[in-house]
Protein backbone atom coordinates (compact mmCIF):
# COMPACT_ATOMS: atom_id res chain seq x y z
CA UNK A 1 0.00 0.00 0.00
CA UNK A 2 2.13 2.76 -1.44
CA UNK A 3 -0.28 5.99 -0.96
CA UNK A 4 -3.23 4.70 0.80
CA UNK A 5 -7.21 6.15 -0.43
CA UNK A 6 -9.12 7.52 2.25
CA UNK A 7 -12.14 9.34 1.73
CA UNK A 8 -13.09 12.27 3.74
CA UNK A 9 -17.18 12.65 3.81
CA UNK A 10 -18.12 15.91 5.60
CA UNK A 11 -20.31 18.88 4.23
CA UNK A 12 -18.48 21.30 6.59
CA UNK A 13 -15.56 22.53 3.91
CA UNK A 14 -13.34 23.85 6.68
CA UNK A 15 -13.13 20.74 8.27
CA UNK A 16 -12.08 18.47 5.08
CA UNK A 17 -9.94 20.94 3.91
CA UNK A 18 -8.07 20.58 7.52
CA UNK A 19 -8.22 16.96 7.40
CA UNK A 20 -6.89 17.06 3.96
CA UNK A 21 -3.77 19.04 4.47
CA UNK A 22 -3.42 16.76 7.81
CA UNK A 23 -3.34 13.52 5.79
CA UNK A 24 -2.02 14.50 2.11
CA UNK A 25 1.15 15.77 4.02
CA UNK A 26 1.58 12.44 5.53
CA UNK A 27 1.34 10.76 2.15
CA UNK A 28 -2.18 9.79 1.68
CA UNK A 29 -4.03 9.90 -1.19
CA UNK A 30 -7.13 11.99 -0.26
CA UNK A 31 -10.76 12.29 -1.62
CA UNK A 32 -13.58 14.19 -0.82
CA UNK A 33 -17.48 13.86 -0.49
CA UNK A 34 -19.45 16.91 0.29
CA UNK A 35 -22.47 15.20 1.64
CA UNK A 36 -24.24 11.48 2.30
CA UNK A 37 -25.46 10.60 -1.45
CA UNK A 38 -21.60 11.56 -2.45
CA UNK A 39 -20.18 9.95 0.11
CA UNK A 40 -21.79 6.50 -1.11
CA UNK A 41 -21.38 6.75 -4.90
CA UNK A 42 -16.96 8.23 -4.02
CA UNK A 43 -16.91 4.65 -1.89
CA UNK A 44 -18.51 2.41 -4.44
CA UNK A 45 -16.04 4.23 -7.31
CA UNK A 46 -12.85 4.65 -5.54
CA UNK A 47 -13.12 2.24 -3.13
CA UNK A 48 -10.67 3.70 -0.62
CA UNK A 49 -8.32 2.18 2.40
CA UNK A 50 -10.06 4.08 4.81
CA UNK A 51 -13.52 6.51 5.64
CA UNK A 52 -13.69 9.15 7.55
CA UNK A 53 -17.66 9.67 7.64
CA UNK A 54 -19.59 12.37 9.58
CA UNK A 55 -23.04 11.56 11.13
CA UNK A 56 -24.62 15.06 10.27
CA UNK A 57 -25.14 15.56 6.42
CA UNK A 58 -27.29 16.59 3.59
CA UNK A 59 -29.49 14.40 1.56
CA UNK A 60 -28.46 10.82 3.86
CA UNK A 61 -26.95 10.74 7.35
CA UNK A 62 -24.17 8.87 8.21
CA UNK A 63 -25.77 6.17 9.87
CA UNK A 64 -27.89 5.74 6.52
CA UNK A 65 -24.61 5.51 4.50
CA UNK A 66 -22.45 3.54 7.18
CA UNK A 67 -25.46 1.10 6.75
CA UNK A 68 -25.42 0.94 3.52
CA UNK A 69 -21.88 0.50 2.64
CA UNK A 70 -21.70 -2.54 4.93
CA UNK A 71 -24.47 -4.01 3.43
CA UNK A 72 -22.88 -3.63 -0.13
CA UNK A 73 -20.25 -6.69 -0.64
CA UNK A 74 -18.58 -4.31 -2.69
CA UNK A 75 -17.90 -1.96 0.00
CA UNK A 76 -18.38 -3.44 3.33
CA UNK A 77 -14.71 -4.09 3.38
CA UNK A 78 -13.97 -0.54 4.05
CA UNK A 79 -12.70 0.16 7.21
CA UNK A 80 -14.89 3.34 8.93
CA UNK A 81 -14.23 6.08 11.53
CA UNK A 82 -16.91 8.28 12.39
CA UNK A 83 -16.47 11.68 13.43
CA UNK A 84 -19.12 13.51 14.74
CA UNK A 85 -20.29 16.30 17.28
CA UNK A 86 -22.96 13.51 18.61
CA UNK A 87 -21.12 12.08 21.81
CA UNK A 88 -24.12 10.04 23.62
CA UNK A 89 -23.17 7.12 24.20
CA UNK A 90 -26.02 5.72 22.46
CA UNK A 91 -24.63 6.89 18.99
CA UNK A 92 -21.45 5.99 19.50
CA UNK A 93 -22.66 2.24 20.74
CA UNK A 94 -24.89 2.33 17.55
CA UNK A 95 -22.19 3.68 15.47
CA UNK A 96 -19.63 0.82 16.46
CA UNK A 97 -22.54 -1.80 16.28
CA UNK A 98 -23.16 -0.92 12.25
CA UNK A 99 -19.86 -1.80 11.82
CA UNK A 100 -17.50 1.52 12.29
CA UNK A 101 -13.75 0.85 13.06
CA UNK A 102 -13.27 3.60 15.29
CA UNK A 103 -15.72 6.51 17.02
CA UNK A 104 -13.80 10.46 17.03
CA UNK A 105 -15.85 12.53 18.62
CA UNK A 106 -15.57 16.82 17.29
CA UNK A 107 -13.83 18.60 18.65
CA UNK A 108 -11.17 16.20 18.18
CA UNK A 109 -7.11 16.21 18.41
CA UNK A 110 -5.80 16.05 14.90
CA UNK A 111 -2.24 13.70 16.45
CA UNK A 112 -4.99 11.18 17.87
CA UNK A 113 -7.09 11.43 14.56
CA UNK A 114 -3.77 10.74 12.46
CA UNK A 115 -2.84 7.67 14.86
CA UNK A 116 -6.01 5.89 14.59
CA UNK A 117 -6.02 6.23 10.74
CA UNK A 118 -2.27 5.04 10.81
CA UNK A 119 -3.09 1.82 12.95
CA UNK A 120 -6.08 0.55 10.98
CA UNK A 121 -4.16 0.86 7.77
CA UNK A 122 -1.23 -0.82 9.38
CA UNK A 123 -3.84 -3.33 10.65
CA UNK A 124 -5.43 -3.97 7.28
CA UNK A 125 -2.04 -4.12 5.71
CA UNK A 126 -1.11 -6.92 7.66
CA UNK A 127 -4.58 -8.83 7.26
CA UNK A 128 -4.12 -8.40 3.55
CA UNK A 129 -0.64 -10.04 3.76
CA UNK B 1 -48.50 73.59 -14.03
CA UNK B 2 -47.09 70.91 -16.74
CA UNK B 3 -43.68 72.58 -16.05
CA UNK B 4 -44.21 71.71 -12.47
CA UNK B 5 -44.73 67.90 -13.51
CA UNK B 6 -42.06 67.53 -16.07
CA UNK B 7 -39.78 69.28 -13.08
CA UNK B 8 -41.01 66.43 -10.73
CA UNK B 9 -40.46 63.43 -13.81
CA UNK B 10 -36.77 64.26 -13.95
CA UNK B 11 -36.38 64.75 -9.96
CA UNK B 12 -37.60 61.69 -9.27
CA UNK B 13 -36.01 59.99 -12.30
CA UNK B 14 -32.45 61.59 -11.38
CA UNK B 15 -33.19 59.88 -8.07
CA UNK B 16 -34.17 56.86 -9.35
CA UNK B 17 -31.03 56.88 -11.53
CA UNK B 18 -28.90 57.37 -8.83
CA UNK B 19 -30.12 54.38 -6.18
CA UNK B 20 -29.83 52.47 -9.27
CA UNK B 21 -26.09 53.38 -9.49
CA UNK B 22 -25.94 53.21 -5.98
CA UNK B 23 -27.47 49.21 -5.68
CA UNK B 24 -25.25 48.54 -8.48
CA UNK B 25 -22.07 49.89 -7.39
CA UNK B 26 -22.53 48.51 -3.70
CA UNK B 27 -23.20 45.15 -5.19
CA UNK B 28 -20.24 44.87 -7.36
CA UNK B 29 -18.26 46.51 -4.47
CA UNK B 30 -19.70 43.70 -2.30
CA UNK B 31 -19.22 40.83 -5.01
CA UNK B 32 -15.69 42.15 -5.20
CA UNK B 33 -14.75 42.32 -1.10
CA UNK B 34 -16.31 38.51 -1.01
CA UNK B 35 -14.09 37.58 -3.99
CA UNK B 36 -10.73 38.99 -2.43
CA UNK B 37 -11.57 37.33 0.74
CA UNK B 38 -11.95 34.05 -1.28
CA UNK B 39 -8.49 34.77 -3.02
CA UNK B 40 -6.61 35.63 0.25
CA UNK B 41 -7.98 33.15 2.18
CA UNK B 42 -7.31 30.29 -0.55
CA UNK B 43 -3.42 31.78 -0.39
CA UNK B 44 -3.28 31.96 3.07
CA UNK B 45 -5.24 29.00 4.47
CA UNK B 46 -2.39 26.65 3.66
CA UNK B 47 0.14 28.34 5.12
CA UNK B 48 -1.78 28.48 8.11
CA UNK B 49 -3.03 24.40 8.47
CA UNK B 50 0.49 23.71 8.02
CA UNK B 51 1.61 25.94 11.19
CA UNK B 52 -1.55 24.53 12.79
CA UNK B 53 -0.92 20.79 11.72
CA UNK B 54 2.76 21.43 13.68
CA UNK B 55 5.23 22.88 11.01
CA UNK B 56 6.89 25.87 12.66
CA UNK B 57 7.21 27.91 15.77
CA UNK B 58 5.49 31.26 14.65
CA UNK B 59 2.43 31.63 12.53
CA UNK B 60 3.87 35.38 11.76
CA UNK B 61 7.24 34.06 10.34
CA UNK B 62 5.12 31.76 7.99
CA UNK B 63 2.50 34.99 6.68
CA UNK B 64 3.43 37.57 4.47
CA UNK B 65 3.10 41.23 5.82
CA UNK B 66 -0.96 41.50 6.67
CA UNK B 67 -3.37 44.47 5.84
CA UNK B 68 -6.18 45.09 7.62
CA UNK B 69 -8.95 42.93 5.50
CA UNK B 70 -6.16 40.14 5.40
CA UNK B 71 -5.68 39.75 9.08
CA UNK B 72 -9.76 39.92 9.09
CA UNK B 73 -9.04 36.98 7.08
CA UNK B 74 -6.50 35.09 9.02
CA UNK B 75 -8.45 35.24 11.73
CA UNK B 76 -11.39 33.99 10.29
CA UNK B 77 -9.34 30.73 9.39
CA UNK B 78 -7.45 30.38 12.92
CA UNK B 79 -11.34 30.64 14.83
CA UNK B 80 -12.85 28.26 12.19
CA UNK B 81 -10.68 25.54 12.95
CA UNK B 82 -10.50 25.94 16.57
CA UNK B 83 -14.60 24.96 16.79
CA UNK B 84 -13.82 21.60 16.05
CA UNK B 85 -10.07 20.90 17.08
CA UNK B 86 -8.52 20.51 20.50
CA UNK B 87 -4.92 19.35 21.94
CA UNK B 88 -1.78 20.34 20.30
CA UNK B 89 -3.53 21.87 17.51
CA UNK B 90 -5.82 23.88 19.60
CA UNK B 91 -3.18 25.06 21.66
CA UNK B 92 -1.28 26.51 18.45
CA UNK B 93 -3.89 28.43 17.33
CA UNK B 94 -4.60 30.39 20.65
CA UNK B 95 -0.55 30.83 20.63
CA UNK B 96 -1.69 32.18 17.06
CA UNK B 97 -4.03 34.43 18.43
CA UNK B 98 -1.90 35.92 21.36
CA UNK B 99 0.93 36.40 18.59
CA UNK B 100 -0.98 37.84 16.08
CA UNK B 101 -2.46 40.62 18.45
CA UNK B 102 -6.07 39.14 17.81
CA UNK B 103 -6.25 38.56 21.81
CA UNK B 104 -5.05 42.08 22.56
CA UNK B 105 -7.44 43.59 19.46
CA UNK B 106 -10.37 41.83 20.75
CA UNK B 107 -9.55 42.95 24.27
CA UNK B 108 -9.79 46.69 23.53
CA UNK B 109 -12.88 46.14 21.60
CA UNK B 110 -14.50 44.54 25.23
CA UNK B 111 -14.19 48.19 26.20
CA UNK B 112 -16.40 49.36 22.25
CA UNK B 113 -19.46 52.02 23.68
CA UNK B 114 -21.13 49.67 21.24
CA UNK B 115 -22.53 46.51 22.90
CA UNK B 116 -23.02 44.10 20.28
CA UNK B 117 -19.10 44.78 19.37
CA UNK B 118 -18.32 44.18 23.24
CA UNK B 119 -20.14 41.05 22.59
CA UNK B 120 -18.29 40.21 19.49
CA UNK B 121 -15.36 40.23 20.90
CA UNK B 122 -16.26 38.51 23.92
CA UNK B 123 -17.54 35.47 21.54
CA UNK B 124 -14.21 35.62 19.82
CA UNK B 125 -11.88 35.95 22.71
CA UNK B 126 -13.69 32.47 23.83
CA UNK B 127 -13.17 30.75 20.89
CA UNK B 128 -9.43 31.86 21.22
CA UNK B 129 -9.70 30.21 24.60
CA UNK B 130 -6.67 33.14 25.70
CA UNK B 131 -6.25 32.62 29.73
CA UNK B 132 -5.16 35.75 29.06
CA UNK B 133 -8.42 37.70 28.26
CA UNK B 134 -9.86 35.84 31.93
CA UNK B 135 -9.67 39.22 34.07
CA UNK B 136 -11.52 41.54 30.97
CA UNK B 137 -14.03 38.83 30.71
CA UNK B 138 -14.46 38.45 34.14
CA UNK B 139 -14.81 42.02 34.19
CA UNK B 140 -17.38 42.08 31.60
CA UNK B 141 -20.02 39.55 33.43
CA UNK B 142 -20.58 43.23 34.88
CA UNK B 143 -21.85 44.64 31.45
CA UNK B 144 -25.44 46.97 31.16
CA UNK B 145 -26.39 44.29 28.33
CA UNK B 146 -27.54 41.01 29.86
CA UNK B 147 -26.60 39.58 25.58
CA UNK B 148 -22.88 41.09 26.32
CA UNK B 149 -22.80 39.50 30.70
CA UNK B 150 -23.96 36.31 28.80
CA UNK B 151 -21.09 35.93 25.78
CA UNK B 152 -18.99 36.73 28.39
CA UNK B 153 -19.64 33.79 30.77
CA UNK B 154 -19.95 31.62 28.20
CA UNK B 155 -16.27 33.03 26.82
CA UNK B 156 -15.16 32.09 30.27
CA UNK B 157 -16.68 28.62 30.14
CA UNK B 158 -14.19 28.10 27.16
CA UNK B 159 -11.11 29.35 28.56
CA UNK B 160 -11.80 25.98 30.87
CA UNK B 161 -9.35 28.19 33.15
CA UNK B 162 -9.45 27.48 37.11
CA UNK B 163 -9.39 31.10 37.99
CA UNK B 164 -12.86 31.58 35.47
CA UNK B 165 -14.62 28.94 37.27
CA UNK B 166 -15.24 30.80 40.69
CA UNK B 167 -16.70 33.64 39.06
CA UNK B 168 -19.36 31.85 37.10
CA UNK B 169 -20.19 30.39 40.43
CA UNK B 170 -20.72 33.53 41.86
CA UNK B 171 -22.90 34.68 38.76
CA UNK B 172 -25.51 31.70 40.65
CA UNK B 173 -26.13 33.50 43.84
CA UNK B 174 -27.57 36.42 41.82
CA UNK B 175 -30.65 34.69 40.01
CA UNK B 176 -32.22 37.76 39.14
CA UNK B 177 -29.63 39.06 36.65
CA UNK B 178 -28.15 35.72 35.60
CA UNK B 179 -30.36 32.47 34.48
CA UNK B 180 -29.01 29.49 36.56
CA UNK B 181 -29.39 27.03 34.48
CA UNK B 182 -27.98 28.69 31.44
CA UNK B 183 -24.60 28.78 33.83
CA UNK B 184 -24.99 25.76 34.66
CA UNK B 185 -24.76 24.50 31.26
CA UNK B 186 -21.43 26.53 31.20
CA UNK B 187 -20.29 25.28 34.23
CA UNK B 188 -20.96 21.54 33.24
CA UNK B 189 -19.01 22.06 29.61
CA UNK B 190 -15.68 23.09 31.90
CA UNK B 191 -15.57 19.49 33.54
CA UNK B 192 -14.33 18.30 36.80
CA UNK B 193 -12.63 21.41 37.76
CA UNK B 194 -16.14 23.37 37.79
CA UNK B 195 -17.34 20.24 40.21
CA UNK B 196 -14.87 20.66 42.71
CA UNK B 197 -15.65 24.19 42.72
CA UNK B 198 -19.59 23.68 43.02
CA UNK B 199 -19.08 21.60 45.69
CA UNK B 200 -16.86 23.94 47.36
CA UNK B 201 -19.54 26.56 47.51
CA UNK B 202 -22.75 24.17 47.33
CA UNK B 203 -23.92 25.49 50.45
CA UNK B 204 -23.86 29.31 49.94
CA UNK B 205 -25.87 28.95 46.78
CA UNK B 206 -29.30 30.28 47.05
CA UNK B 207 -32.05 27.45 45.98
CA UNK B 208 -32.84 27.71 42.82
CA UNK B 209 -28.91 27.74 41.78
CA UNK B 210 -28.37 24.76 44.57
CA UNK B 211 -31.00 22.93 41.96
CA UNK B 212 -29.04 23.91 38.33
CA UNK B 213 -25.78 22.63 40.50
CA UNK B 214 -26.88 19.55 41.23
CA UNK B 215 -27.89 19.08 37.74
CA UNK B 216 -24.23 20.53 36.82
CA UNK B 217 -22.74 17.67 39.23
CA UNK B 218 -24.08 15.17 37.70
CA UNK B 219 -23.16 16.25 34.04
CA UNK B 220 -20.02 16.35 35.21
CA UNK B 221 -20.09 13.17 36.29
CA UNK B 222 -17.35 13.98 38.66
CA UNK B 223 -17.04 10.97 41.12
CA UNK B 224 -16.18 13.65 43.64
CA UNK B 225 -19.54 14.42 43.81
CA UNK B 226 -20.87 11.60 44.79
CA UNK B 227 -20.26 12.27 48.64
CA UNK B 228 -22.20 15.71 48.16
CA UNK B 229 -24.91 14.00 46.00
CA UNK B 230 -25.97 11.10 48.27
CA UNK B 231 -26.35 13.39 51.69
CA UNK B 232 -28.71 15.25 49.20
CA UNK B 233 -31.05 12.73 48.66
CA UNK B 234 -32.33 13.76 52.37
CA UNK B 235 -32.40 17.18 51.42
CA UNK B 236 -35.51 18.92 52.63
CA UNK B 237 -36.17 20.32 49.64
CA UNK B 238 -38.05 17.31 47.37
CA UNK B 239 -36.44 18.96 44.04
CA UNK B 240 -33.08 18.78 45.17
CA UNK B 241 -33.99 15.17 46.31
CA UNK B 242 -34.63 14.18 42.91
CA UNK B 243 -32.10 16.10 40.77
CA UNK B 244 -28.82 14.39 43.36
CA UNK B 245 -30.93 10.79 42.12
CA UNK B 246 -31.01 12.04 38.96
CA UNK B 247 -27.23 13.14 39.60
CA UNK B 248 -26.17 10.17 40.68
CA UNK B 249 -28.02 7.97 38.16
CA UNK B 250 -25.53 10.03 35.50
CA UNK B 251 -22.30 9.55 37.05
CA UNK B 252 -23.64 5.83 37.11
CA UNK B 253 -21.17 4.10 39.92
CA UNK B 254 -23.16 0.83 40.45
CA UNK B 255 -22.25 1.32 44.70
CA UNK B 256 -24.76 3.99 44.35
CA UNK B 257 -27.39 1.26 44.37
CA UNK B 258 -28.59 0.73 48.10
CA UNK B 259 -28.49 4.99 48.32
CA UNK B 260 -30.95 5.15 45.57
CA UNK B 261 -33.02 2.12 46.51
CA UNK B 262 -33.75 4.30 49.98
CA UNK B 263 -34.95 7.14 47.84
CA UNK B 264 -37.63 4.89 45.99
CA UNK B 265 -39.25 4.97 49.54
CA UNK B 266 -39.23 8.84 49.12
CA UNK B 267 -42.06 10.55 50.47
CA UNK B 268 -41.73 12.74 47.22
CA UNK B 269 -42.92 10.99 43.95
CA UNK B 270 -40.47 13.12 41.59
CA UNK B 271 -37.56 11.86 43.93
CA UNK B 272 -38.96 7.87 43.45
CA UNK B 273 -39.30 8.62 39.97
CA UNK B 274 -35.93 9.91 39.43
CA UNK B 275 -34.14 6.89 41.30
CA UNK B 276 -36.32 4.49 39.59
CA UNK B 277 -34.45 5.79 36.46
CA UNK B 278 -31.02 6.07 37.89
CA UNK B 279 -31.27 2.63 39.32
CA UNK B 280 -31.67 1.44 35.95
CA UNK B 281 -28.73 3.17 34.59
CA UNK B 282 -26.10 1.28 37.87
CA UNK B 283 -27.80 -2.09 36.40
CA UNK B 284 -27.21 -3.55 39.82
CA UNK B 285 -29.62 -7.50 39.87
CA UNK B 286 -30.47 -6.15 42.97
CA UNK B 287 -32.62 -3.33 42.45
CA UNK B 288 -34.96 -5.26 40.06
CA UNK B 289 -37.57 -6.25 43.22
CA UNK B 290 -37.68 -3.06 44.41
CA UNK B 291 -38.06 -1.77 40.63
CA UNK B 292 -40.91 -4.76 40.30
CA UNK B 293 -42.87 -3.42 42.98
CA UNK B 294 -42.93 0.29 42.04
CA UNK B 295 -44.70 -0.87 38.90
CA UNK B 296 -47.59 -0.36 41.53
CA UNK B 297 -47.15 3.21 42.66
CA UNK B 298 -49.93 5.46 42.57
CA UNK B 299 -48.13 8.01 40.62
CA UNK B 300 -47.70 7.73 36.88
CA UNK B 301 -44.61 8.95 35.77
CA UNK B 302 -42.88 6.50 39.09
CA UNK B 303 -44.48 3.55 37.36
CA UNK B 304 -43.40 4.67 33.81
CA UNK B 305 -39.94 5.07 35.21
CA UNK B 306 -39.54 1.84 36.91
CA UNK B 307 -40.70 0.30 33.69
CA UNK B 308 -38.28 1.97 32.24
CA UNK B 309 -35.46 1.27 34.48
CA UNK B 310 -36.21 -2.74 34.17
CA UNK B 311 -35.91 -2.20 30.81
CA UNK B 312 -32.38 -1.17 30.87
CA UNK B 313 -31.42 -3.39 33.22
CA UNK B 314 -31.24 -5.99 31.02
CA UNK B 315 -32.42 -9.29 30.97
CA UNK B 316 -33.11 -9.43 34.12
CA UNK B 317 -35.33 -6.56 34.05
CA UNK B 318 -37.10 -7.50 30.94
CA UNK B 319 -37.90 -10.79 32.59
CA UNK B 320 -39.13 -8.57 35.31
CA UNK B 321 -41.33 -6.31 32.93
CA UNK B 322 -43.02 -9.92 31.34
CA UNK B 323 -43.95 -11.03 34.58
CA UNK B 324 -45.43 -7.95 35.62
CA UNK B 325 -48.26 -8.54 32.67
CA UNK B 326 -49.75 -10.88 35.16
CA UNK B 327 -49.68 -8.54 37.80
CA UNK B 328 -53.34 -8.26 39.48
CA UNK B 329 -52.39 -4.10 39.67
CA UNK B 330 -53.80 -2.82 36.21
CA UNK B 331 -51.41 -0.07 36.19
CA UNK B 332 -48.71 -2.60 36.44
CA UNK B 333 -49.54 -4.19 33.58
CA UNK B 334 -50.22 -1.41 31.64
CA UNK B 335 -46.68 0.25 32.31
CA UNK B 336 -44.68 -3.49 31.74
CA UNK B 337 -46.87 -3.32 27.84
CA UNK B 338 -45.63 -0.13 27.16
CA UNK B 339 -42.44 -0.42 27.88
CA UNK B 340 -42.38 -3.86 25.95
CA UNK B 341 -43.77 -2.11 23.15
CA UNK B 342 -41.42 0.86 23.00
CA UNK B 343 -38.38 -1.86 23.90
CA UNK B 344 -39.44 -3.42 20.64
CA UNK B 345 -39.22 -6.70 22.41
CA UNK B 346 -42.98 -7.31 21.80
CA UNK B 347 -42.20 -7.26 18.02
CA UNK B 348 -39.28 -9.76 18.64
CA UNK B 349 -41.86 -12.03 20.05
CA UNK B 350 -44.09 -11.35 17.14
CA UNK B 351 -41.29 -12.75 14.88
CA UNK B 352 -41.00 -15.50 17.38
CA UNK B 353 -44.57 -16.68 16.48
CA UNK B 354 -43.39 -18.54 13.09
CA UNK B 355 -39.81 -19.82 14.32
CA UNK B 356 -38.58 -23.20 14.21
CA UNK B 357 -37.60 -23.83 17.27
CA UNK B 358 -40.78 -24.85 19.42
CA UNK B 359 -39.61 -23.58 22.85
CA UNK B 360 -39.63 -19.56 20.90
CA UNK B 361 -42.91 -20.44 19.53
CA UNK B 362 -44.41 -21.24 23.09
CA UNK B 363 -42.86 -18.34 25.02
CA UNK B 364 -44.50 -15.70 22.29
CA UNK B 365 -47.82 -17.74 22.34
CA UNK B 366 -47.70 -17.19 26.09
CA UNK B 367 -46.14 -13.33 26.13
CA UNK B 368 -49.24 -12.35 23.84
CA UNK B 369 -51.93 -14.20 25.54
CA UNK B 370 -50.80 -12.19 28.72
CA UNK B 371 -50.95 -9.49 26.86
CA UNK B 372 -54.26 -9.97 25.29
CA UNK B 373 -55.60 -10.95 28.68
CA UNK B 374 -54.16 -7.66 30.27
CA UNK B 375 -56.30 -5.60 27.36
CA UNK B 376 -53.34 -3.64 25.96
CA UNK B 377 -53.53 -4.98 22.03
CA UNK B 378 -53.05 -1.93 20.32
CA UNK B 379 -49.62 -2.60 19.35
CA UNK B 380 -50.53 -6.43 18.20
CA UNK B 381 -53.78 -5.40 16.39
CA UNK B 382 -51.35 -3.12 13.96
CA UNK B 383 -49.05 -5.64 13.87
CA UNK B 384 -51.78 -8.63 12.51
CA UNK B 385 -52.94 -5.99 10.08
CA UNK B 386 -49.27 -4.69 8.83
CA UNK B 387 -47.19 -7.49 9.24
CA UNK B 388 -44.76 -8.59 6.00
CA UNK B 389 -45.57 -12.10 6.85
CA UNK B 390 -48.79 -13.50 6.50
CA UNK B 391 -48.52 -16.29 8.73
CA UNK B 392 -47.92 -13.93 11.36
CA UNK B 393 -50.63 -12.28 10.55
CA UNK B 394 -52.65 -15.19 10.67
CA UNK B 395 -51.99 -16.52 13.94
CA UNK B 396 -52.09 -12.85 15.77
CA UNK B 397 -55.92 -12.28 14.14
CA UNK B 398 -56.74 -16.03 15.97
CA UNK B 399 -54.95 -14.80 19.04
CA UNK B 400 -56.54 -11.41 18.93
CA UNK B 401 -59.99 -12.58 17.79
CA UNK B 402 -62.63 -13.14 21.30
CA UNK B 403 -63.58 -16.63 21.74
CA UNK B 404 -67.09 -17.69 20.07
CA UNK B 405 -69.70 -16.86 23.33
CA UNK B 406 -71.99 -20.21 23.45
CA UNK B 407 -75.61 -19.58 23.85
CA UNK B 408 -77.73 -21.87 25.08
CA UNK B 409 -81.27 -21.63 23.83
CA UNK B 410 -83.72 -23.76 26.44
CA UNK B 411 -86.55 -25.06 24.36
Amino acid sequence: MSHPKILVADDDSTIRRFIVTLLADRGYEIHEAVDGEQAFKVAESVRPDLMLLDLIMPYRDGFDVLYDLKHDPGTSEIPIIIMSVKDREEEIVKGLNMGAEDYVVKPFNSLELVARVRKILERENRRAG
Amino acid sequence: MSEILIRALWVLGGVLFFLSVYIIANKALREMTERRVAWTRGELEPKILEYVNGKGERLGAALPPLGRADRRVVEDVLLDNGRFLKGNARDRITAACEDLGYVRDRMRQLKSSRWWRRAEAAEKLGTMKSPKAAAELIALMRDEMPEVRMRAARALGQLETRSSVKPLIGTLQDPNRWSALRIADILAGMGPEAADELVESFATLPAKARVAAVDCLGRVKSHRAAGLLIKLLSDPDRDIRARAAHSLGLIGDPNFTPDLQRALKDPAWPVRAMAAKALGKLGRPEAVAPLFDLLRDREWWVRINAAEGLRSMGDSGLAALVNAIDSEDRYARHAAVATLEGAGVLDQYVEKLVSADEKEREAALTLIRKIVAAERTDHLMQAASRHAQEKVREQLSRLLTPPEVKVQVKA
